[in-house]
């Protein structure tokens, strides 16, 4: 996509988030409204500046969103299901997990290395937050039973 | 006199001193890490420094600041790949040194230019700081109003390469800090009758998303599978000779006030402070052909510069309570997190505190010089030998393991790694990250219900 259309694009999107805040905050009564719909008003406004300045540029070189689309998007879904599986497998099982899988995913090969380095790390992480700082953390899915 | 001894006791103490060494050893580990950055540095340390004392925190803060910020000098010499966006213009003549045989050389003047850089802007700091303070007490919310507007004007115009776009981010920063509660009516706006969201947005979740996520999303696209090698980190011992460092002096004092003019004024950050102290240092030597070739004065001009910018980039922050950059909203979060309100009002309510985190500055600007010698240099150069893949999945451990310890909550991480992706997209769309997170830490209350004059000590009674 071309810088032209990423900006009129992002211009709008920012344009719309502020215009939706304005409306939404025009309900709230009495001044606690005022202050988020000027910011809303101003937002979209701005949105709108950002939009006609790429309009009136027409700068038609390509900017590139990723460098490698592939390797970010792997790491966005392994970030995800590491969120998402934190909750069900315990923080630390499920960390030592995504240390081992997502260099795995991005294509290295040293599985001792791989091995030492989560075996440090997680000791480290343990060590400080839950040893040290004493800071509950996502029970281990194999210490409920 | 009482208070400056009570002051030094403090810091000297076993906990903040400990924390100062540890924490300047672990920022010149940061910023020699290509990828890895001292905001995002301090950003994934806040969240572990609530149970901490205040002190110890703000110790924590200092030497991640000034250590990753000569830290940043070691990639930059060395393989001409700046750890930190400050360090861009060591490069121009930190890695022709190398390349000749004198990397050592030009570490060790890199080192000694940034301790020197950041002692003297503590010392701006130590001076400023507390005159400014005392001079906004007479402020009342419409000059707070002025200065707010000025100080989110000035972040949104001179980060990034569009104004507009720099104050769009400034004014959605604002906005997100609407979210929550309204202080004074109790009306709850833009929660969606979620009760988690009663509470507002917390900065640091944010902060943490905005500023650890790309990085990280950056490095897993360039896949880095081995590191370097050893051959390519060899560093041969020398000595900087006598009359070396002498024609060094005018470069460090021109650097200097150069470092803490940029650094007072909002929205400039360490990379403006490098680049300006480079081109005046070239601007004034008889030789600027020489520059770009392999000058020691360059690669001093630029690592004073940039560490001078350090401790006067927080004189607006702590005086003013309005961060000038994203180091310094974050010392106002850590200063928030403990329950401490930036401003003037600190500097007469926690002295002690203040002047401490000031002194704090100035030590662990001293302490580059043991952490950051020839011998230390050599260790923390190796730290380049780590693949870049394995940096990946231990920093979204670290991200995730920071935010979640703050409020206990699995949502916080979602919404961390929500503003993380949402971030990596403007800043590739070329929309300034730091404008967002200026405005969303002065959003905190202040923004729309400013500091009434008798909120203040010594104002209206």
């Amino acid at each position: 996509m071309t810088e032209q259309r990423q900006d009129i694009l992002l211009g709008t999107v920012f344009a719309v988030i502020g215009a939706a805040a304005a409306f939404k905050a025009a309900a709230y009564p009495g001044a606690s409204g005022g202050y988020p719909m000027v910011l809303g008003l101003v937002l979209a406004g701005l949105g709108c500046l950002v939009s006609l300045k790429a309009f009136n540029e027409k700068r038609l070189d390509a900017r590139p969103l990723t460098q490698h689309m592939p390797r970010m998007l792997l790491t966005l879904v392994c970030g995800a299901l590491y969120l998402a599986l934190v909750p069900v497998l315990g923080f630390y099982t499920t960390s030592a997990l995504v240390v081992i899988a997502l260099p795995l995913v991005l294509g290295f090969r040293q599985p001792v290395y791989l091995g030492v380095v989560t075996i440090v790390f997680i000791g480290i992480v343990w060590s400080v937050f839950s040893l040290l700082l004493e800071k509950p953390l996502p029970a281990e899915i194999w210490m409920r039973f | 006199m009482e208070m400056i001894a009570s002051i030094l006791s403090s810091v000297l103490a076993t906990g903040p001193f400990l924390a100062m060494i540890g924490s300047s050893i672990l920022g010149v580990f940061i910023g020699a890490l290509p990828g890895l950055n001292p905001v995002m540095a301090i950003a994934l340390l806040l969240p572990l420094t609530y149970s901490m004392d205040p002190l110890v925190a703000l110790a924590m803060v200092a030497g991640i600041y000034n250590g990753s910020m000569y830290g940043g000098a070691i990639p930059a010499i060395l393989l001409r790949i700046p750890g930190t966006p400050a360090a861009i213009a060591t490069t121009f003549d930190g890695y022709p040194m190398a390349q000749k045989g004198e990397a050592a050389r030009a570490l060790k003047i890199a080192c000694w230019s940034s301790a020197i850089g950041g002692t003297a802007s503590a010392i701006a700091l130590i001076t400023v700081g507390p005159l400014l303070a005392r001079a906004t007490l007479a402020f009342g919310p419409a000059e707070y109003f002025w200065i707010a507007v000025f100080g989110m004007a000035s972040v949104g115009v001179l980060v990034g390469t569009d104004a507009v776009k720099g104050l769009m981010a400034a004014v959605f920063g604002l906005l997100l800090g609407t979210v929550g509660l309204d202080q004074l009516s109790g009306v709850p706006r833009y929660t969606f009758d979620q009760t988690w969201l009663l509470s507002g947005l917390d900065l640091i979740v944010i902060l943490v998303g905005l500023y650890a996520l790309p990085p990280v999303l950056s490095l897993a696209e360039k896949a880095d599978l081995s590191g370097l090698s050893a051959s390519d980190l060899k560093l041969d011992n020398v000595r900087v000779l006598w009359s070396e460092v002498k024609s060094l002096i005018p470069t460090w004092i021109r650097s200097s006030l150069i470092g803490i003019s940029v650094g007072i004024l909002p929205g400039a950050g360490g990379n403006v402070a490098a680049f300006l102290s480079y081109n005046a240092t070239k601007n004034a030597s008889d030789d600027p052909k020489s520059f770009g070739e392999g000058n020691p004065r360059g690669v001093a001009a630029a690592e004073c510069g940039n560490n001078a910018d350090n401790a006067a980039s927080m004189i607006p922050a702590l005086a003013l309570g309005i961060p000038g950059n994203v180091v310094a909203a974050l010392v106002l979060g850590a200063l928030l997190i403990h329950g401490l309100q930036p401003g003037p009002q600190l500097f007469h309510q926690n002295p002690q505190l203040v002047g401490g985190f000031m002194v704090e500055m100035l030590l662990t600007s001293l302490i580059i010089l043991i952490v950051g010698g020839a011998a230390a240099t050599r260790v923390f150069a190796q730290v380049q030998r780590l693949p870049g893949v394995l940096l990946v999945p231990t920093v979204l451990v670290l991200m995730a393991v920071g935010v979640y310890v703050i409020n206990g909550r699995v949502i916080d991480l979602w919404i961390m790694f929500a503003a993380g992706a949402c971030g990596y997209f403007l800043e590739k769309m070329e929309v300034p990250l730091a404008p967002i997170v200026s405005a969303l830490s002065w959003a905190d209350g202040r923004a729309e219900h400013p500091p009434r004059p008798a909120d203040q000590p010594g104002g209206l009674q």
